[in-house]
């Protein structure tokens, strides 16, 4: 409730600064020029940049740090659409201008925002999104939604829960698919494991223990959910900050932590990676 | 700093996710406007406003639309003179009862159908309560935001014309009262009224599609403007809330229906997708709570109440979010005890 009644007032503010006209202005260049003149273009603008801001992150990748796959399509068509919506609007101004005749002032149906607020909104989030790429979540996120070995039920799980994959060749994701499926850590005793995933450094855990973890996405990136195993060190953690990606090679055991018996790899090697380019799982 | 960012990246995965289901909305209540004549659509709802709130929300299975899609059809139907009722019953029933959002939910919850029948339920209930109480007050104007309230002045007076000379005739001719008010003559009903007298809903020329277009481009400029709004908030609360603080919340039955209300509220996740998203917390929650996030959740969250805020006023906002709140509570409280 506060939050809307801030937003309330960030209205009434808005409105204050950009007062409706009243009548004729007595300026050479008139809010009525503004209104007809320049507001189509700025609907253009702000249409187009959105457009090509989805078809930017379709064909650079970063689509898959915002959403899930399955969307892809959909956020292309968007994109397209939008991109076309502003080419049929390109059309229809130039063709009045040829015209000469000026359009009739556009029915005003704003409800809250004055003219031109809610395009340059649009505006800004579609030049902030095409000037600063999205950022991977990393360990700050991963802590603050807390990381476990649980596993939030994604549509694939349904069709990609197998145990038929070697364990060598099983990535965090199918280990953590595989231990929801049969939870008892010493089951996968000795089993070798090869995974990569992002350093987390719990406080409660030893030093010589790191997390490795990797996010998963239902639906979008604000759904992400960590998942991750422990990892036993041969030294302290120290040597890899959190946020860093380890390809991990070791075995599994089963070890005491805080009181409960957990799956845990035992590394007998690390090697620090870049980020891949699909830093999540879905 | 790098908390902004965070921010900053779940704002615009919230957009990009939701702005394609906007513009689907859009699009399809612009359509409406084109292809199907309100008056006639509008004219066959009830009157009765119990049975008008409930076919309001049963209305949201012609249009697969979650809630960001549902805001511009909903006040659409206002402003063609739907009763209160209809129209509220279809804001908070809509993005729960439609095909897509029923068969996700279902695809999710395999395992316990019960989810989904009594999610279909509770959120029918819920819309058709609202709407029922919402339509004793006779005249949505006073409702509305102000400048969406002029819009339908014109409607209201054309259909209280209607309704006392009772002839079917004048249903056609309600042009030449806009002609005469002193406003400028509004686009909808340029487009309506070439819809009525030629009285072929399915013809399309070229002064049609402009009029399309205009439709489409304020309709995405303005509800694109308010979901910017929301998002933002939604994502800052995101970042500055640590979702734990919600989860270690609630264990017992009330405390989390509760926290799953507040996660639904935060989350602003979209309809079409939130039954696996609240699959993730199966486990850990009862299946009352669970039920409280996937019926409250499509009817209020933070980016829903941005675009809400373009139909209404903010204090009837806190009515309907108080008493779905409330709904949702007594009923999902009720299936814990039951079940």
């Amino acid at each position: 409730m506060k939050k809307l009644e801030q937003l309330k007032q960030f209205i009434l503010r808005l409105k204050q600064k950009n007062p409706r006209p009243q009548g004729k202005s007595k300026k050479a260049f008139s809010f009525k020029d503004f209104y007809t003149k320049i507001l189509p273009w700025f609907d253009v603008f702000a249409l187009l940049n959105w457009g090509l801001l989805m078809v930017k992150y379709r064909f650079t990748g970063q689509l898959q740090l915002l959403i899930h796959p399955n969307y892809f399509t959909l956020v292309l068509i968007t994109g397209i659409v939008l991109i076309a919506l502003s080419g049929i609007r390109t059309w229809q101004l130039l063709k009045q201008l040829r015209r000469g005749g000026s359009r009739e002032p556009e029915v005003r149906h704003i409800t809250i925002f004055p003219p031109g607020v809610a395009t340059a909104l649009l505006a800004i989030a579609a030049i902030a999104g095409l000037i600063v790429p999205p950022k991977v979540l990393a360990s700050d996120t991963a802590l603050q939604r807390g990381i476990t070995e649980s596993l939030p039920f994604t549509r694939t799980q349904v069709q990609s829960f197998t145990s038929r994959i070697k364990p060598e060749d099983r990535s965090l994701m199918d280990w953590i698919r595989t231990l929801n499926a049969y939870p008892e850590p010493d089951a996968y005793t000795d089993l070798p494991a090869n995974v990569t995933g992002f350093v987390v450094h719990i406080d409660s855990l030893p030093e010589d223990y790191l997390m490795i973890s990797r996010f998963v996405i239902t639906c979008c990136a604000v759904d992400a959910y960590p998942v991750g195993l422990p990892v036993k060190l041969p030294s302290t953690r120290d040597q890899f900050p959190p946020d860093t990606w380890l390809k991990i090679e070791g075995v599994m055991t089963t070890e005491e932590l805080n009181g409960e018996r957990r799956l845990v790899i035992n590394a007998i090697d690390a090697n620090k990676i870049d980020t891949p380019s699909n830093p999540y799982e879905f | 700093m790098s908390q902004l960012y965070n921010a900053f990246t779940l704002f615009l995965s919230l957009l990009v996710e939701a702005i394609p289901f906007l513009l689907l909305g859009v699009l399809l209540s612009s359509a409406l406007l084109f292809f199907v004549d309100e008056r006639q659509l509008i004219s066959k709802m009830p009157r009765n406003p119990l049975l008008g709130s409930f076919v309001g929300s049963c209305v949201g299975f012609l249009f697969p639309v979650c809630e960001c899609g549902n805001v511009p059809v909903a006040r659409r139907l206002l402003t063609q003179g739907a009763p209160t009722s209809v129209a509220i019953g279809f804001l908070l029933a809509a993005p729960t009862i439609n095909p897509i959002v029923i068969w996700a939910t279902w695809v999710a919850f395999r395992d316990q159908p019960e989810i989904v029948v009594f999610r279909i339920i509770f959120s029918l209930f819920i819309a058709t309560t609202i709407g029922w109480i919402f339509s004793f007050q006779k005249d949505p104007r006073p409702l509305m935001q102000t400048e969406l309230a002029k819009r339908v002045i014109n409607r209201l007076t054309a259909s209280s014309n209607r309704d006392s000379e009772n002839t079917p005739a004048l249903l056609r001719s309600g042009t030449f009262l806009l002609a005469k008010s002193g406003t400028p003559v509004l686009m909808e009903e340029q487009a309506l009224a070439a819809t009525l007298t030629k009285n072929k809903p399915k013809t399309f020329d070229r002064n049609k599609l402009r009029l399309f277009l205009d439709t489409v481009i304020q309709e995405v400029r303005e509800l694109g403007g308010m979901l910017v709004l929301g998002s933002a908030i939604a994502a800052s609360i995101q970042v500055l809330a640590p979702r734990e603080l919600i989860l270690n919340w609630g264990q017992d039955p009330i405390t989390s229906i509760l926290a799953m209300m507040v996660l639904a509220a935060v989350v602003s996740i979209c309809s079409t997708v939130d039954a696996f998203f609240v699959l993730a917390f199966s486990s850990a929650f009862t299946t009352g709570s669970l039920l409280a996030f996937l019926v409250f959740g499509p009817m209020i969250d933070i980016k829903a109440i941005g675009l809400m805020l373009s139909i209404f006023k903010p204090r009837i906002i806190i009515y309907l979010f108080a008493i779905a709140a409330q709904l949702t509570f007594v009923l999902t409280l009720s299936y814990s005890y039951f079940f």
